[in-house]
C-alpha cells in the first residue's frame, strides 16, 4: 500500500507540477500569482493537515476510497515540490546554449525541448531523488484516515506481539530499504549515463 | 542584393540608450570588423541582427528578407545566419557529434548518415575529428570554439557573426580559433566579427567599424581606421590602443598601477617577460629621479609618462614629459647607480628641454 499510493502520487504529482511549474514561469502575473500562492501554500502546511482537509472536509460526502483520497493528497503535495525545483532548474540552466539553438533556426519549442530540457532534467536530478524518498515516508501518516499502510501494519503487529522494540526495528528497516530501492535506481542510471559518456573520453 | 541591411536600428535597455540608429550594408562575401569600447552596443548590434534582442525601431533586412517585419518566419530566415558566441554555447548534454547533427536533421531533415559524413569533413578541417565522440565538458575552451564554429558552418550560413570569439578564452588557445577564423575568411564567408584583437581585425577584416555613441562613429578600411582615423573618438580609442598612458599628479602616485598597466600593454603585444620588467624598471628609475630633481620637496608634480611599441623593428619607446625644474635625469652624479641601470638597459637615451619642460625618450 505504501509502495501504491507513493508511486501513484509520483506520478501525477510530477506531471500536475510541471504544469505548476508552467504558469509559474508565465509572464501574466495573475497565472503566476495564482501558481505561487499554490506552491507557498502546499509547501508551508503539513501534508497531514491536507490530508485531513481532504478526508473529512472535501471529499468528506462524495464516497472516495480513502486511498483515492491519499494519493490525492500525496500528488498535490509532491506537486508542490516538484514545480520549484523545477523551476530552480530551468534559472539554473545555460540560457546561451538556447540562444545558440535559436540562432541555428529552432522554433522556441524545439530549442526548449532538444536542448534546455535535458539541461533542466540533468540538474533536477538530485532533489527529485530525495523528493521521492521524502514521499514514502510522508505517506506513513495515511493511517490516520483508515488506510492500512506500512507503518500502520508494523504499529498493529507491535500490539499484538507485545515486541514494540523488535517490529518497530524491521519497520524502520522496511522504509529504509524502500529509500535505498530509491537511491540504487538512480545510481545505477547514472552509472549507465557516465559509461556514455565516458566511453568516448 | 546586398546579403545584410540595417536601418536606423535602434535599442534601449530602460534609460539607456544603446542603440540610437545604426545603418549599414554589407555584400555577400564581407567581412567586417566592429571595434569600439567596452559597453559601446557592438554585442548588442550583433544580436539584433539575428533578433536575439529584438530592436526598439528600425529594419534589418537579412539577404532581402525583413527579420524585423511582424510575422517574418525569424526561424527560416535565422538559418541563413550563424552566430557564434563568447562563450561557445555547446549543448552540454550530447556529444561533439550530436551537436553538429541536431540542427541540420531536425530542421534540414537531413539524413543522419549524411549529417554525420559533414561533420567529420567539418571536425577533420579545424583539426578536431578525434574529438567527435567527445563530450563538450572535456575540451578545452579553444577546441569548444573549434566545434561552436563547426555546428555554425553545418547549416551552409551564408554569413556568420562572432561575438568576441576569443574574450572567454586563454590566450594560449585564441591563436588555434582565430586561425579557423582565418581560413573562412579565405573560402569568401561573408562575417560581421566583434572584437578586441585588432591585430586580428586589421588583418583580416575589408572594413571596421568603430561604435561610439549608438551609431556607427567611423568606418574604413582597417588601414583608415588604425593608422589614419579622423574624428576624435576614435582617434581617442585607437590611441589607447598603441599607447600606455600614466600620468602622475603627486609624489605619492600609484607606481602599482603604473607598472600594472606596463604589464598589460606588454602582453598585449606579445613582449617577453624579461622586456616588460625591464620597461618597468626603466620607467620607475627615471620617474624617481625626475621627482627627486625637477620638483625637490614639492608635491605640484606634473609628470605625464607614455609607452608605445612599433612592431616594424620590435622596439619599445618610452616618453616622458615633466615639467619643473631643468634636469637631464642621464646626467646626475648623485644618482649615477640608476644611470647605470638605465643606460645598461636601453638602447638610446635622449634628454630635450622644449618648453620649460623636460622631454625624455627612452628606447628599449
Amino acid at each position: 500500500m505504501t509502495v501504491r499510493i507513493s508511486a501513484l502520487a509520483l506520478l501525477l504529482g510530477t506531471l500536475l507540477g510541471a504544469a505548476v511549474c508552467l504558469l509559474r514561469t508565465r509572464k501574466n502575473p495573475i497565472l503566476r500569482g495564482i501558481a505561487s500562492v499554490y506552491i507557498a501554500v502546499l509547501r508551508g502546511t503539513p501534508v497531514l493537515m491536507l490530508l485531513l482537509l481532504l478526508y473529512y472536509g472535501v471529499f468528506a460526502r462524495s464516497g472516495l476510497a480513502p486511498v483515492t483520497v491519499a494519493v490525492i493528497t500525496f500528488a498535490l503535495n509532491v506537486s508542490a515540490h516538484v514545480a520549484e525545483l523545477l523551476r530552480a532548474a530551468l534559472r539554473a540552466s545555460d540560457r546561451g546554449q538556447a540562444e545558440a539553438a535559436r540562432t541555428l533556426g529552432f522554433s522556441a519549442w524545439d530549442a526548449f525541448r532538444l536542448v534546455t530540457l535535458p539541461q533542466v532534467l540533468h540538474i533536477a536530478r538530485p532533489v527529485y531523488q530525495s523528493t521521492i524518498v521524502n514521499l514514502i515516508q510522508w505517506t506513513s501518516v495515511v493511517g490516520y484516515v483508515t488506510i492500512t499502510d506500512l507503518t500502520r501494519v508494523i504499529n498493529n503487529t507491535a500490539s499484538r506481539t507485545m515486541q514494540p522494540l523488535l517490529t518497530i526495528i524491521i519497520g524502520m528497516l522496511i522504509y529504509l530499504a524502500l529509500s535505498y530501492i530509491v537511491f540504487g535506481l538512480f545510481a545505477l542510471s547514472d552509472r549507465r549515463r557516465q559509461r556514455k559518456r565516458g566511453a568516448a573520453a | 542584393m546586398s546579403l545584410i541591411e540595417v536601418r536606423g536600428l535602434k535599442k534601449s535597455f530602460g534609460s539607456l540608450d544603446v542603440l540610437r540608429g545604426v545603418d549599414l550594408t554589407a555584400e555577400q562575401g564581407e567581412r567586417i570588423a566592429i571595434i569600439g569600447s567596452s559597453g559601446c552596443g557592438k554585442s548588442v548590434f550583433l544580436r539584433s541582427l539575428c533578433m536575439l534582442e529584438k530592436p526598439d525601431a528600425g529594419k534589418v533586412f537579412i539577404d532581402g528578407q525583413e527579420i524585423t517585419a511582424k510575422g517574418a518566419g525569424v526561424d527560416r530566415i535565422r538559418r541563413s545566419i550563424g552566430m557564434v558566441f563568447q562563450k561557445f554555447n555547446l549543448f552540454s548534454e550530447m556529444n561533439v557529434i550530436d551537436n553538429l547533427c541536431l540542427a541540420p536533421t531536425h530542421i534540414l531533415k537531413m539524413p543522419r548518415k549524411e549529417a554525420e559524413e559533414r561533420a567529420m569533413k567539418l571536425l577533420g578541417q579545424v583539426g578536431l575529428a578525434g574529438r567527435a565522440k567527445d563530450w563538450p565538458t572535456v575540451l578545452s575552451g579553444g577546441e569548444q570554439q573549434r566545434i561552436a564554429i563547426c555546428r555554425c558552418l553545418m547549416m551552409e550560413p551564408k554569413l556568420l557573426l562572432f561575438d568576441e570569439p576569443t574574450s572567454a578564452l586563454d590566450p594560449t588557445m585564441v591563436g588555434e580559433v582565430l586561425a579557423v577564423i582565418r581560413m573562412l575568411a579565405k573560402q569568401d564567408m561573408g562575417m560581421l566579427i566583434v572584437t578586441h584583437e585588432m591585430n586580428f581585425a586589421r588583418e583580416v577584416a575589408d572594413r571596421v567599424l568603430f561604435l561610439a555613441d549608438g551609431v556607427i562613429y567611423e568606418q574604413g578600411t582597417p588601414a583608415e581606421i588604425f593608422d589614419a582615423p579622423k574624428r576624435e573618438k576614435t582617434v581617442d580609442f585607437i590611441r589607447k590602443i598603441k599607447y600606455f598612458n600614466y600620468e602622475i599628479r603627486g609624489r605619492r602616485f600609484d607606481l602599482m598601477r603604473m607598472q600594472g598597466g606596463i604589464q598589460t600593454f606588454g602582453e598585449k603585444y606579445g613582449l617577453d617577460p624579461q622586456h616588460i620588467s625591464r620597461l618597468q624598471l626603466c620607467c620607475e628609475e627615471t620617474v624617481y629621479v625626475l621627482l627627486e630633481n625637477c620638483y625637490p620637496g614639492r608635491d605640484d608634480v606634473e609628470v605625464d609618462l607614455s609607452v608605445s611599441h612599433a612592431e616594424q623593428n620590435q622596439t619599445t619607446q618610452i616618453d616622458i614629459i615633466c615639467g619643473g625644474a631643468p634636469c637631464n635625469p642621464f646626467e646626475q652624479e648623485k644618482y649615477s647607480i640608476n644611470v647605470k641601470i638605465l643606460k645598461s638597459l636601453s638602447a638610446r637615451l635622449d634628454y630635450r628641454r622644449t618648453n620649460d619642460r623636460n622631454e625624455i625618450t627612452i628606447q628599449l
